[in-house]
């Protein structure tokens, strides 16, 4: 492995061009994924057809670049404005964004560069030792219904974290799973919901649902504060965590590790689940509960070091098993097809220079948001003194910009706009925005693995629950929800 | 009626509303799948029941505790906070604010990115609260710039050039001197 990782490093610094590639790429991530209404999505489409003119290892490294740096970017942008720049950063606004208006800015930004770094080269060591045994698990032991299961129980993790009572938070879930039934069927192909537009066939693009959800709707949380006199400049806080600080959540660090590792190896999941799960698991752990949601930098290192942690681990399924695990990894399939090359097990025997390039590329990525982002955070706190009347036009047309550009359809722009208005009518009410977008992200793959297990099971619901792994996890949403629902109904309700 | 409201009433109203919508257009496309029993209509139509359920649940907390917030939940965001709508003036600047971006995505077709953009970004500006007009015009100037800069000189972005003249005019200028700029390098 040594050897592979020193070729694969010696290649990556040996090559100007391909060095230039590596800084484009992790300045270009951290960039776009933190400037509000963009994400590393929206350069990963503009730079997908240009990757034809590189080779095959930097266009995929470029990809696996932004994919590292852009998902600690992202966190900036919900700690500061509460607009993730990904729905991966989504767990890290409840706490990031009350740490800001406590004018934590520094603490809660320094906490998600340090542990973003730390999740990304964990996750980048396990994956350069294990990427051939952990894909060979993985193809024995995990199918549809452990996929479908781990789908279940990341929604009931969800349903419990930002609405107002589990049922505001299962809504939210539920009008996810339900945009996300718009478009085409994934086992027939038949049009679902298309109220008669024809765009509508290719179901709803979820880059412009989440841009709508989180960026619009903040905008116009913010421009509804103003008008009505309730709003409160956040406070740019420069003082960053002390080491004491960050030593005391050496456990939630590596609980966050090992769920981010978990749900990004396995297909189709990534680590918008892992964040939520990570976040999920620190509340369940906590022994302060109550303070998750009002600014506990646990909260922010628990999500910001799992979905680090998932972006090594979702290379696995890719490169081993040709499967993407989200948005940005389907990109890098694109990427492998538009080279005649296909990711899977074969990618190993025919192109290792390929894989020790990308694996040495996202080690050293991951290691730079420690350097590059503790620079950048430096100057990206002073966005918080910039007038939200200068800043909000700029999100907005970023955010256009974002939507239109994926498909090239302003079908997309005003979808971005209905989600803005519908977030923000449901932010009111208490419901919860990562729950939708989660339900939208999830529903399609949670439809599809359903479909595929019961098929394989030949619809017999014992032999389907007879699966170790998937008992255990539909169990364990089973639990998640019961209890949901028992505090509900029995539990006295505190006032808003 | 306990500790409902006119609000939770309009709110379960919705919810309701919506499912059964959807429950009625899934009759659209109810046809079999030779090779999926549970066929094209299973799934949503599962997720529509659950939204039923999980409705009267909501509605039955807002029956007994109202709009207060269940014991134990984390990550709540407190976008509630709302002031107060008494005043007209923050009424019309709040649609304003809905409206505004709706009109301007609306516009993209016929009238172009190019052109709408610097209009949009004024607008916007001053719905915010800005009067002063130097200050509107250079950040208007600035962000117009700013976003040709980095999508249009840099990445070559393909955005939105209307389709009606003399707006598509405009865009094809715009292009155009992109392009003799892309030249010089």
């Amino acid at each position: 492995m040594i050897e592979n990782f020193i070729a694969g490093s010696s290649a990556l610094f040996g090559d100007p061009f391909t060095l230039a590639i590596f800084f484009f790429g992790v300045i270009g991530g951290m960039l776009f994924g933190a400037i509000p209404g963009v994400s590393m999505l929206t350069l990963a489409a503009i730079l997908l057809p240009f990757t034809s003119d590189l080779s095959p290892a930097q266009g995929v490294m470029l990809f696996a670049v932004i994919y590292c740096t852009g998902t600690y970017g992202g966190a900036i942008t919900a700690i500061l404005f509460n607009i993730p720049g990904a729905p991966e950063n989504a767990p890290t606004a409840f706490d990031g964004y009350p740490m800001t208006k406590q004018g934590k800015s520094g603490k809660a930004v320094g906490a998600a560069v340090l542990c973003s770094a730390i999740g990304g080269v964990a996750s980048a060591l396990v994956m350069m030792a294990a990427t051939q045994p952990l894909a060979t698990w993985a193809i024995r032991n995990i199918g549809p219904p452990e996929i479908f299961a781990l789908v279940f129980f990341g929604l009931a993790v969800a349903s419990s974290v930002g609405g107002r009572t589990i049922w505001k938070g299962w809504l939210s879930v539920l009008l996810g799973l339900l945009i996300a039934t718009i478009g085409q069927d994934p086992v027939g192909g038949i049009n679902r919901f298309n109220f008669g537009f024809a765009d509508l066939a290719a179901g709803i693009a979820f880059v412009p649902a989440i841009l709508g959800f989180f960026a619009v709707s903040e905008i116009f949380v913010q421009a509804e504060k103003r008008a009505t006199g309730t709003f409160n400049a956040p406070k740019v806080g420069m003082s960053f965590p002390t080491l004491f600080e960050l030593w005391a959540q050496k456990i939630a660090v590596l609980r966050s590790i090992l769920v981010g590792f978990f749900c990004g190896i396995l297909p189709g999941i990534g680590a918008t689940l892992a964040a939520f799960m990570g976040y999920g698991e620190a509340v369940r752990w906590s022994k302060d509960k109550e303070s998750f949601g009002k600014g506990n930098i646990e909260g922010v290192i628990s999500s910001e070091t799992a979905n680090n942690a998932a972006t090594g681990a979702a290379m696995i399924p890719l490169l081993a098993l040709g499967l993407p695990g989200g948005a940005l990894t389907a990109m890098m399939v694109a990427v492998f097809q538009m080279h005649d090359l296909e990711p899977g097990p074969l990618v190993f025997y025919n192109s290792p220079d390929l894989i020790w390039v990308v694996f040495a590329a996202m080690f050293y990525a991951n290691l730079s948001i420690l350097f590059v982002g503790i620079l950048e955070t430096k100057t990206i706190l002073y966005l918080l003194k910039i007038p939200f009347q200068f800043l909000a036009p700029l999100i907005l047309l970023l955010a256009s910009i974002g939507a239109y550009i994926g498909r090239g359809l302003v079908l997309d722009v005003m979808v971005m706009f209905l989600a803005g208005i519908i977030g923000f009518l449901l932010r009111r009410s208490g419901y919860s925005i990562p729950g939708i977008v989660l339900g939208i992200i999830l529903g399609k793959i949670g439809e599809q693995n359903f479909a595929q297990g019961m098929q394989m099971v030949h619809y017999d619901i014992v032999a389907y629950l007879s699966r170790p792994i998937c008992s255990l996890l539909i169990l364990a949403g089973v639990l998640t929800l019961g209890v949901g629902v028992y505090q509900a109904l029995r539990a006295p309700a505190k006032k808003a | 009626m306990g500790k409902l409201t006119k609000s939770h009433m309009i709110e379960t109203a919705v919810w309701l509303l919506i499912a059964v919508i959807f429950f009625g257009f899934t009759f659209e496309f109810n046809q079999p799948i030779e090779i999926y029993i549970f066929g094209a209509t299973g799934w949503p139509r599962v997720v529509i029941g659950l939204m039923l359920i999980v409705t009267f649940g909501n509605f039955y907390h807002h029956l007994k505790y109202g709009s207060t917030t269940q014991a134990g939940r984390v990550g709540i965001a407190d976008d509630d906070e709302v002031g107060s709508y008494d005043n007209l003036a923050a009424v019309i600047k709040v649609l304003a604010v809905l409206g505004t971006p709706f009109l301007f995505a609306l516009s993209l077709k016929p009238v172009g990115f190019y052109f709408a953009t610097p209009f949009f970004i004024a607008l916007i500006i001053v719905i915010f609260g800005e009067r002063r007009w130097k200050w509107i015009l250079c950040i208007t100037a600035l962000i117009y710039g700013l976003l040709l800069g980095l999508f249009m000189v840099v990445l070559n972005a393909p955005l939105p050039q209307g389709n009606t003249s003399p707006f598509y005019d405009y865009s094809a200028l715009i292009l155009r001197l992109n392009n003799d700029l892309q030249q010089l390098w």
